[in-house]
């Protein structure tokens, strides 16, 4: 074995060192890089193990008293807009969500947009939408099940179930008219072409 | 004149069979309670087991069970409806919820997948760092016979030639 002596193994260490410290170096330099790439502005679809696969069974009523069933809205564009009264990010993207609405009706074939009511009262909805537009139905959801069914934890969610009933696109967090406009578009395009 | 002395076992060695015995009866106790069947379990009980084993999606390490976050409860009503339908065992139950909300919903991780990294990480780091120790420890022990080389004993022959005679002498 090779004799290093004292002055040999002090290299050795000091040069140990300096790998070390560069491998560390590196592994921070990559973190960041992920954190720095990986950007919260991406609005591709959310993950959840329902996109490509039927939607959930949804029956309930909507704010009017009226029966809702998911499964009798097969052959239109569905969207889902689980929404709250009191949160604020709900409140910010509400204009927007009243001028997609605004621009799916002059559409020939709307898109149906549904408000569903997340742990907040009828008359609290109610007085939103009557202080900020939005002539959409509300659907309820009193015990949770349609939010469980979605995996929805945080508020505003939305949603889009093609015509056939199969879920295709979720965002977390607020959205924008732009937004969804462009991925309906694609959407649409795509389920023609299918 | 000294006659032999009649050997003597070691406390230590006198007890081991004590110890022994009380290592079996500990470990059958141990199996006995584990493998105790505790009777049938009420709905309620079932739906506190479940939710004591889910993660508010929305809160920092708080159980179902315990919080009062709206997620919370839509995800404790949803076991309750899962238990009175009867359909589903509390395997299938939890799964179901994670199937909905992902594997962050787990209080304890599965130990199968990506998730098994929580459990073979921690205990890689302990064999990693005690081997790392030892090898360490065995490195230094080694370093104090270390024998210097021809560069070393020059190098403090040197040192030694330079040095002032005089350090002997009291100032002033």
């Amino acid at each position: 074995m090779r004799d290093r002596g004292i002055g040999g193994s002090t290299a050795f260490r000091g040069r140990r060192s300096s790998v070390i410290a560069t491998a560390v170096g590196i592994v921070v330099a990559l973190f960041f890089i992920v954190l720095v790439v990986s950007s919260p502005e991406d609005r591709e679809s959310a993950a959840s193990p329902l996109l490509g696969n039927p939607a959930p069974v949804v029956k309930s009523t909507t704010l009017d008293d009226m029966q809702f069933e998911l499964s009798r809205r097969r052959g239109s564009w569905v969207m889902f807009n689980f929404f709250n009264s009191t949160c604020v990010p709900c409140r910010q993207e509400h204009p927007e969500l009243v001028a997609f609405h605004e621009a799916q009706a002059a559409a020939g074939t709307p898109t149906e947009l549904y408000s569903v009511i997340n742990d907040d009262s009828d008359n609290a909805v109610r007085a939103f939408f009557e202080a900020n537009r939005g002539d959409w139905s509300k659907i309820r959801d009193d015990d949770g099940s349609i939010a469980v069914a979605f995996g929805v934890a945080k508020v505003p969610e939305t949603w889009i179930i093609d015509p056939n009933g199969y879920v295709r696109m979720r965002f977390i967090g607020a959205v924008t008219k732009n937004l969804l406009d462009e991925k309906l578009t694609e959407l649409q395009a795509a389920f023609e072409g299918m | 004149m000294n006659l032999p002395r009649p050997r003597s076992q070691s406390p230590r060695l006198k007890s081991w069979p004590m110890w022994m015995l009380m290592g079996i009866v500990t470990v059958c106790l141990l199996a006995i309670g584990a493998g105790r069947e505790g009777g049938p379990l009420t709905q309620q009980e079932r739906i506190d087991g479940i939710t004591k084993r889910l993660a508010c999606p929305t809160c920092d390490g708080e159980s179902v069970f315990v919080s009062q976050a709206s997620a919370a409860v839509n995800i404790k009503n949803e076991v309750a409806r899962q238990v009175a339908a009867g359909q589903r065992d509390d395997e299938q139950i939890v799964a179901l919820i994670e199937d909905r909300f992902g594997g962050r919903v787990l209080l304890v991780p599965r130990a199968t997948g990506f998730d098994s990294l929580v459990w073979v990480l921690p205990v890689s780091v302990l064999v990693c760092s005690v081997a790392g120790l030892a090898a360490t420890f065995r490195r230094w022990r080694r370093e104090q016979g270390l024998v210097p080389s021809d560069d070393d004993r020059a190098l403090v022959a040197q040192l030694l030639a330079e040095e002032p005679e005089d350090h002997d002498e009291v100032p002033g």
